[in-house]
């Protein structure tokens, strides 16, 4: 076996020397037969005659010996193949049509796949990434740490649980303070990812065992090319970080950001330095006050995810700690892969991409189809010519054959240009950021899974609409060849299906794209629950500069009572985040009473800590009641402004004010001061969620986002926040600077990826739907051209030559586009999760789909009903 | 000397490697030796040899080698492998199987029947 292979490999890829090889040895047979024969007497002249005539024909003794070196199907396809790249020269348009519908197709299902493979394909780059879980408690992803120091302690299902957390620093690595992201992470956090550094050393447990006595730092690569040039010597240097010198003790690998797909970490700190990096401690608390960290583990060797849930389940339940509201439900521990938050955003993206690779299988089908009908119509054509070649002796195989590797030929060249296209797509892509300051990435880099794609795609599309004229061959007995311009009735059958499933393709991604295109021009138009014209924002930490709580609570109040003397500022507040900024909180509350009819696990809901004079900055409507004043604060009793939501759902009154509601089940009662407008809070396609807005003054947290309104642009009012909070404490830096409406903006982008991908996909199908309409049109009319002519000359009106013709053509039309309308409508479910108030039930949806499939077949048969219309009998008589 | 026999199906690639048994030789070498270790006995079609040898050689029974000749010209020279000299071993004992078992058969009276 190893030999055939071998000797085949050489022969095929040393083809020349193969070659010459056999000549040279059947040249020194007949030499020496010669020599022979004239020792035995012959003359020269008559020992070549007889030494040749004793070996028999040369050529055919080479070709018995390449078959028996397994040359023949190689060679015959090789012929094949140069066959039909000079049969698509001779027919440039048609290459060409053929080559850009499949290269588009291919290219957008390409770049699509890519996106799928990053999300949910691609592996974590750390050791064994199949073995790690994420950990969500009733699923929630983040949890407090000494719970998180409960499981690693206590469960036996894990060889390692490892916690971290994002976080956001100034690090002193230039002129002044610089915004950045990074994790604090465990001291067993490289040792349970297996991850190698690339210089130096990681931290270890070692590095993670006094609350802020261990100030090392690890670097991601990216961070120590771009900012210290690749410095070998970085190891044991200084970085400054939230005004504390850190020790670089090694520079992690390339490529490696840890276990989160989306986020780009600057460097890691251990978790025990947290108290230093937020200015407060979380390291303690236990089922109180915020929870950030999120824990991923490594499975032990034959445990199964079911087995650690239960097991790390049974550890939070009994945990002595657990505050009495947390019981139950709430120590419902589930695994999930990690990479996305654990689950959180899963779903939703793969429901998002599995939307749009449908979609784009749709439109490659589309295009398959297309082809296929084009390809049929040629074979047809091609009668004549493939009855010669049948009649000298082709078998219907080889003939069959011939026409595979003429698609097939199409279909790669076609997928090579649609993966160049995606290459350069793609590249594009993970080029481009989310958003300045952000440090979210896609890496959508192809690699071989991707390139395996496009390969797969291109072949199993000319397998595809290469099978259709090759059967058509096949199936044809007809070796009498029969002259062209004699039509035979074509077959028609085979085309006339694919018309309709076409046109039904078709019009399903126009109607998914209209959808789309309404609904995001809706939701840019949706109200919000803020007004965000005229507001500038600038988002800090006051851990960056180690403000403690009394003064950042002086800090606080300081910058705005600035801010609101600056000319032009017409109100400021800040938050410690802000709506729609990707930075949610939740809280879970509980009834006043136990016999109110509240959820047995206490009500959830968004909050924020929002300062005096935050609505009114937002724009946000106070329906009822009173914003706060700097009088509610933790010294007074505790007050809470909801929203619409809250009070109907939760507090089950219109009225609100004046309602309680607790932290925790025996904690101090919160009264309702305030009643605001319902808003968009997490995605602009949510539904209504309830939302709770302490007083900032009331808790001290540390992140703040200052919002300003004012009455020049936003930019100068963006520009006034940065002077004002320089001129308070340099030490501060800001990040996300600019107007409210920018730092909003990537809230749409899925919407605007589905609306750019769906159009472009609809004028895909639009295109394709055109040229295949228009290819059935034109033969039809070709076929009968001088019955028309005879029509015409005998006075056959407009209607009566051409209902027999395009009648049929336009009744598929019309079946197609009604079955694609039904898909498109069944699938606005689908869109409606991505864009906002997305509705195929919008009868300019319903028009505008029906309007554009009525375009596309006029413009297909246009053509073509002018020319059967203006056919000359006499020409066609001469024709014959 | 009889009119050569004509070869019998399937016994050219066991002679073949029998020729090429006895030391390495070129393609028209393997056409000498076969007339001259049969005493002529096969007239071998030399049309069908190249295939043959190329079909051995595919199939690991023969190695092939390029030498120089005594005419200082370049030449294949094919040479045994490993598995053509267990082949050429299994077909001879066939063979010979094959020979006795027939011998008897023709040699049989009707008596012994």
């Amino acid at each position: 076996m190893f030999s055939r292979t071998r000797h085949l490999w050489r022969a095929l890829f040393h083809r020349g020397q193969w070659e010459r090889n056999l000549d040279d040895e059947l040249q020194w047979h007949l030499d020496n037969r010669v020599e022979d024969l004239i020792r035995r007497g012959q003359t020269p002249e008559e020992a070549e005659r007889t030494a040749r005539i004793e070996l028999g024909s040369r050529e055919s003794q080479k070709e018995r010996c390449r078959e028996v070196h397994g040359l023949r199907w190689p060679d015959e396809i090789k012929q094949d193949l140069l066959y039909a790249a000079r049969l698509l020269r001779r027919s440039p348009g048609f290459t060409a049509v053929a080559i850009l519908s499949l290269a588009l197709g291919i290219g957008a299902n390409t770049v699509v796949f890519s996106a799928l493979n990053v999300l949910l394909l691609r592996p974590l780059p750390v050791a064994s990434p199949g073995e790690l879980r994420f950990v969500e408690r009733d699923g929630f992803p983040v949890h407090h740490f000494a719970r998180y120091v409960e499981m690693r302690d206590r469960n036996k299902t894990f060889s390692g649980l490892i916690a971290y957390e994002f976080v956001a620093l100034a690090i002193e690595d230039g002129a002044s303070p610089r915004y950045a992201q990074a994790y604090l992470a465990t001291g067993n956090y490289f040792d349970v990812l297996g991850v190698r550094p690339q210089l130096g050393r990681f931290f270890g447990p070692e590095d993670d065992l006094k609350a802020g006595a261990h100030p090392v730092a690890v670097l991601s690569d990216t961070y120590w090319r771009s900012r210290f040039a690749a410095d070998p010597q970085i190891v044991g240097k200084t970085v400054r970080v939230n005004s504390l010198p850190y020790t670089v003790v090694g520079v992690a690998p390339a490529g490696f950001y840890g276990t989160e797909l989306f986020y780009r970490p600057e460097m890691w700190i251990p978790m025990r330095m947290q108290p230093q990096v937020e200015g407060i401690s979380l390291l303690e608390t236990y089922d109180r006050g915020p929870s950030r960290i999120m824990i991923v583990g490594r499975l032990r060797p034959g445990v199964t995810p079911r087995q650690a849930e239960a097991d790390l389940g049974s550890i939070s339940a009994a945990s002595p700690l657990g505050a009495p509201e947390f019981q139950g439900d709430w120590n419902r521990i589930n695994l999930t892969p990690p990479g996305l938050i654990g689950d959180q955003f899963r779903r939703p993206a793969e429901a998002f991409a599995s939307g749009v690779m449908v979609l784009s299988a749709m439109v490659l089908l589309a295009a398959c189809a297309n082809l296929a009908s084009l390809l049929a119509a040629r074979t047809l054509d091609r009668s004549h010519e493939l009855a010669i070649r049948s009649s000298i002796g082709a078998g219907r195989g080889r003939i069959a054959r011939q026409l595979l590797s003429e698609s097939l030929l199409i279909s790669l060249l076609g997928g090579a240009a649609g993966y160049i296209l995606a290459f350069f797509l793609l590249r594009a892509l993970s080029a481009w950021r989310v958003a300045a300051g952000v440090a979210v990435q896609i890496d959508g880099r192809p690699d071989w899974r991707v390139m395996a794609f496009a390969a797969a795609a291109a072949l199993l599309t000319g397998i595809l609409f290469g099978v259709a004229p090759a059967r058509q061959a096949w199936a044809s007995r007809n070796t009498r060849g029969d002259l062209p311009g004699r039509a035979t009735r074509p077959r028609w059958r085979f085309r006339e299906a694919l018309l309709p499933v076409q046109i039904a393709l078709c019009c399903a991604v126009l109607t998914a794209s209209l959808v789309s295109f309404r609904g995001l021009s809706r939701s840019f138009r949706t109200h919000l629950g803020f007004d965000p014209r005229g507001l500038a924002v600038a988002s800090t930490n006051l851990a960056f500069a180690r403000y403690d709580p009394e003064n950042g609570r002086v800090f606080q109040r300081r910058v705005l009572d600035e801010l609101s003397r600056v000319p032009g500022v017409e109100a400021a507040a800040y938050a410690n985040a802000l709506p729609l900024s990707a930075a949610n909180s939740m809280w879970v509350l509980f009834p006043e009473n136990a016999t109110d009819s509240w959820p047995a696990k206490g009500a959830l809901a968004n909050t924020y800590r929002v300062s005096p004079g935050y609505f009114r900055t937002m724009g946000t409507r106070l329906i009822r009641g009173r914003e706060f004043t700097w009088r509610d604060s933790a010294w007074t009793r505790e007050t809470a402004i909801v929203n619409e939501t809250f009070a109907r759902t939760i507090l089950h009154s219109r009225e609100a004010i004046g309602r309680h509601f607790r932290y925790s089940r025996r904690g101090p009662l919160v009264e309702v001061i305030g009643l605001v407008e319902d808003g968009k809070y997490v995605a602009p396609a949510e539904k209504a969620l309830p939302v709770v807005f302490w007083p900032a003054n009331q808790e001290y947290e540390s992140a703040m986002t200052l919002v300003v309104r004012s009455s020049g642009t936003e930019q100068a009012a963006a520009m006034r926040i940065r002077e004002v909070v320089a001129g308070l404490d340099p030490r501060l830096p800001l990040f996300n600077v600019g107007s409210l409406r920018d730092t909003i903006d990537f809230q749409f982008l899925p919407a605007r990826i589905a609306t750019v991908a769906l159009s472009a996909f609809g004028l895909l199908a639009a295109m394709l739907a055109v040229t295949g309409i228009y290819g059935l049109a034109h033969h039809a009319v070709s076929g009968q051209i001088r019955d028309i002519g005879i029509r015409v000359a005998l006075g056959a009106s407009p209607w009566q030559v051409l209902h027999p013709l395009l009648g049929r053509t336009l009744m598929l039309l019309a079946l197609g586009s009604c079955a694609g309308l039904a898909l498109g409508l069944a699938a606005d479910r689908a869109i409606s999760s991505v864009v906002y108030q997305a509705s195929a039930r919008d009868p300019v949806v319903l028009a505008g789909a029906a309007l554009g499939m009525v375009l596309i077949g006029f413009a297909a048969t246009w053509a073509p009903a002018r020319r059967a219309l203006s056919a000359d009998p006499l020409i066609a008589l001469r024709h014959e | 000397m009889t009119e050569p026999a004509e070869l019998m199906r399937g016994t050219l690639d066991l002679l073949i490697l029998k020729a090429v048994s006895l030391g390495p030789v070129h393609g028209y070498g393997v056409l000498l030796r076969i007339e001259q270790i049969s005493g002529g006995a096969f007239a071998i079609e030399q049309g069908s040899l190249y295939p043959a040898l190329y079909k051995l050689e595919f199939t690991g029974m023969l190695a092939a080698e390029w030498g120089t000749s005594d005419s200082n010209r370049r030449a294949k020279y094919y040479q045994l492998t490993a598995a053509g000299r267990k082949r050429l071993r299994e077909e001879t004992t066939g063979w010979r199987r094959v020979v006795a078992a027939m011998a008897a058969a023709l040699s049989a009276r009707a008596e012994e029947a």
